[in-house]
């Protein structure tokens, strides 16, 4: 190698070999795709996910998700879900010890609750078809925006919802700071329409033609006040993401919602008790027509040697007076050969809206608002579940999650009078999830 | 070489970071992508290619081709398109180096062994281990190679940036976007990163314990490190590098201790980096004349 001659022409005699090597090893190699799938790429997720609470609501939910990414890093997503559920659901009325009768909401029928046992209208089915599309772009160096609308059919509910978001990198990308705006816009159109507040369940029309002549259905209509009505919901959310070290990403939001407009479930009820405890009527329940929320969140990523701990908690509260705390942990273990484990744990708590009540004393000084709705009582939920995901041999995914819930409603401080003692007022949810998930 | 073989796919802020091991490194691919569909698919990609080559190549593993090679008692074996490019390119590696390169030089480490003492192999030892080695007296075309009995092949000195290399080539055909791909040490980039910043590498040297992690910049192109970090013997103040000179049967004095060089492939930085240190105290010096960008470390 003292030949200065030879010296300057070893670059040159390097590249050259380095070109003959490139140029013939593919043969043996694995082939490199001769039509560049560079540009324009399609990826798909499917999900198939069954949700059962034990004698209460199931719902089946098929997601299909279709994103393409362009060559200059635009992305679309369009994503596809349509979920059936049926079952039943408690209707906010307490468990008496005697049989109980109650009008269905289309009010073309009733149904009966044996006694002692948490009223549950069965009528509860429906089906609904969602569509989201969102379009992601860099808009300059450092800068991307997102935009995206949504919209949710199901036989009684309408969906419509816009968004957009920008998001701004720095620190060397290790920073991310996003800003986000979203506004939708729902309507109700209950089969039976939407009940006055506090109006007494009516009695049903049943077998009866509803050609306005039959005075039981004049009746029931006169517990009516309009035939749909609407909601608006408008969030604005902020967000930092910071890169900690090559382990470790944190992230933090903060989120105000604005809800106006008709907060009231059409379909829940509170019972009229007396002194007895002894249920005297059913009143439609009616809640505050706006409702402000606002929620801190904060996530972290760490990466171990080989599993990844991802722990998030979400801190809530609104002027209704509901607070929750939700923690989520999940632990991704890899098996090997592209499988991994992901046991999953989730924990939430919640406290009672302030017009929150399990039912109505006649003893009681009248209140503006009330629900019996257990979804916006004090309650404790938690979540185990574990999923189990592998690499098909073509490369694409295939996943399972096995998921168990469990709520626990509790007092929020209401006395249970004569009966109701010794009746379950709070009653607890049971349900399973499973889900099958399929990338390609 | 059948053990657990997985990679792990981490979400970054800029982008993904997927880890592996293979060629008894950690190797990393770097993808400034939003996409974790991209990203799995590069991730499964390259490690498939990465640990399709060290099956294929490595000399440890007793169902390689490098294996049945140098099992076959002098008996031909039969060879596809891939290796006989490689052998070509170590045939040009060796005449360039002017036989101090040689992929058959490997048998020294029977007598060499660099465990950082003094132990230096008898004369009589180099000697009769020179027999064993020499590229001319192995004989191959396009299908078949022939080596003689006591003879090996060894593609540890090329084996690794060659997968480099394929894996960058494998990444262009499913990305133009930033990824920089990092086998223990050896890597290639298609692109500086999305902003513009070149790629800031740190080049490690595990048995240097008073050294920092040197911090290289890396817009385009690949680097390779040739080091004896922990690899060396020294007798009376001569420290003899890992590197051997097939030549001579004797390492190399007075190389630096790392040394790093940027090409536009891996294989070449790996080769020139190599034959920089045969260079021994003229290392820095034949890098410079030939203009190559290097960072070395004495």
């Amino acid at each position: 190698m003292k030949n200065e001659k030879h010296n300057k022409n070893l670059k040159a005699a390097l590249t050259l070999a380095t070109t003959a090597l490139f140029s013939t090893a593919q043969a043996g190699a694995v082939p490199l795709p001769s039509d560049t799938p560079t540009e324009d790429t399609w990826s798909f997720d499917s999900a198939f996910l069954y949700y059962s609470e034990a004698e209460r609501v199931s719902a089946a939910e098929a997601i299909f998700n279709a994103k393409k990414n362009y060559s200059d890093d635009s992305t679309l997503n369009l994503k596809l879900t349509v979920d059936v559920l049926t079952g039943a659901s408690a209707n906010g009325a307490v468990a008496q010890p005697n049989v109980q009768t109650f009008t269905r909401p289309s009010g073309k029928g009733d149904y009966n609750v044996k006694a002692g046992d948490t009223p549950l209208d069965d009528t509860f089915k429906d089906t609904r078809v969602q569509l989201n599309g969102q379009w992601s772009q860099v808009l300059a160096q450092n800068y991307t925006g997102s935009v995206g609308a949504h919209i949710s059919k199901e036989y009684d509910y309408l969906s419509l919802g816009v968004n957009g978001n920008l998001a701004y990198d720095f620190n060397k990308k290790n920073s991310t700071i996003s800003f986000g705006l979203s506004h939708f816009q729902d309507t109700f159109s209950p089969e039976g329409g939407i009940p006055k507040p506090f109006a007494s369940m009516p009695l049903s029309y049943g077998q009866y033609d509803d050609n306005g002549n039959n005075s039981t259905k004049n009746i029931h209509d006169a517990t009516r006040m309009s035939s749909d009505d609407n909601k608006t919901t408008s969030d604005i959310m902020v967000g930092f993401t910071q890169v900690i070290n090559r382990r470790m990403v944190t992230q933090f939001n903060y989120s105000h919602s604005v809800v106006d407009g008709y907060l009231t479930d059409p379909f829940k009820v509170l019972s009229l008790v007396d002194s007895r405890g002894i249920t005297q009527d059913y009143l439609y329940e009616n809640r505050p027509d706006k409702r402000t929320k606002q929620s801190v969140f904060a996530q972290s990523k760490y990466h171990f040697d080989e599993t990844i701990l991802d722990v998030s908690y979400r801190y809530m509260w609104d002027d209704w007076k509901v607070e929750s705390h939700t923690l989520d942990s999940r632990i991704y273990i890899p098996l090997g050969d592209g499988s991994y484990l992901e046991p999953h744990l989730r924990f939430y708590q919640q406290t009672a809206a302030e017009f929150y009540q399990p039912f109505l004393m006649q003893s009681d000084v009248f209140p503006e608002f009330a629900s019996a709705d257990y979804r916006i009582g004090e309650m404790t939920a938690y979540t185990v579940g574990l999923k189990y995901g592998m690499k098909l041999d073509g490369g694409n995914d295939l996943s399972f999650r096995f998921e168990y819930y469990r709520q626990n409603s509790e007092s929020a401080g209401h006395k249970a009078p004569g009966a109701l003692a010794s009746l379950a007022l709070y009653e607890s949810v049971d349900a399973i999830i499973v889900q099958v998930s399929y990338s390609f | 070489m059948n053990k657990t073989r997985k990679i792990i796919v981490i979400k970054r802020a800029d982008g993904f970071c997927i880890q592996f091991d293979a060629m008894a490194s950690a190797c990393e691919i770097i993808a400034e992508i939003d996409d974790e569909f991209l990203a799995n698919k590069i991730g499964t990609t390259v490690s498939e290619e990465v640990w399709r080559i060290e099956d294929k190549y490595s000399r440890y593993n007793p169902q390689s081709l490098c294996s049945k090679i140098n099992q076959s008692c002098g008996k031909p074996i039969t060879i596809d398109d891939e290796t006989f490019a490689l052998l070509n390119f170590a045939d040009t590696c060796f005449q360039l180096s002017d036989g101090v390169f040689d992929l058959t030089s490997g048998v020294l480490r029977k007598i060499w062994r660099f465990d950082c003492s003094d132990n230096i192999p008898s004369h009589g030892a180099i000697v009769k281990e020179m027999k064993n080695i020499g590229w001319r007296k192995v004989e191959y075309n396009d299908t078949e190679i022939f080596l003689p009995k006591d003879m090996e092949i060894d593609f540890g000195g090329i084996g690794k940036e060659y997968a480099v290399d394929r894996a960058l080539l494998l990444i262009k055909t499913l990305t133009n976007q930033p990824v920089l791909v990092n086998l223990g040490g050896d890597l290639a980039t298609n692109s500086a990163r999305k902003n513009g910043e070149p790629w800031q590498v740190g080049v490690e040297h595990p048995g240097f314990i008073d050294k920092k992690t040197m911090v290289v910049s890396l817009y385009k192109g690949a680097l390779a490190t040739s080091g004896d970090a922990k690899r060396f013997l020294l007798k009376k103040g001569t420290r003899y590098s890992h590197i051997l000179n097939a030549k001579t049967g004797w390492p190399i004095e007075n190389a630096p201790r790392s040394i790093t060089v940027s090409a536009p492939q891996c294989i070449q930085a790996g080769l020139l980096a190599t034959l920089a240190q045969m260079q021994g105290d003229n290392a820095e010096q034949f890098l410079s004349e030939q203009e190559i960008k290097h960072w070395a470390i004495r």
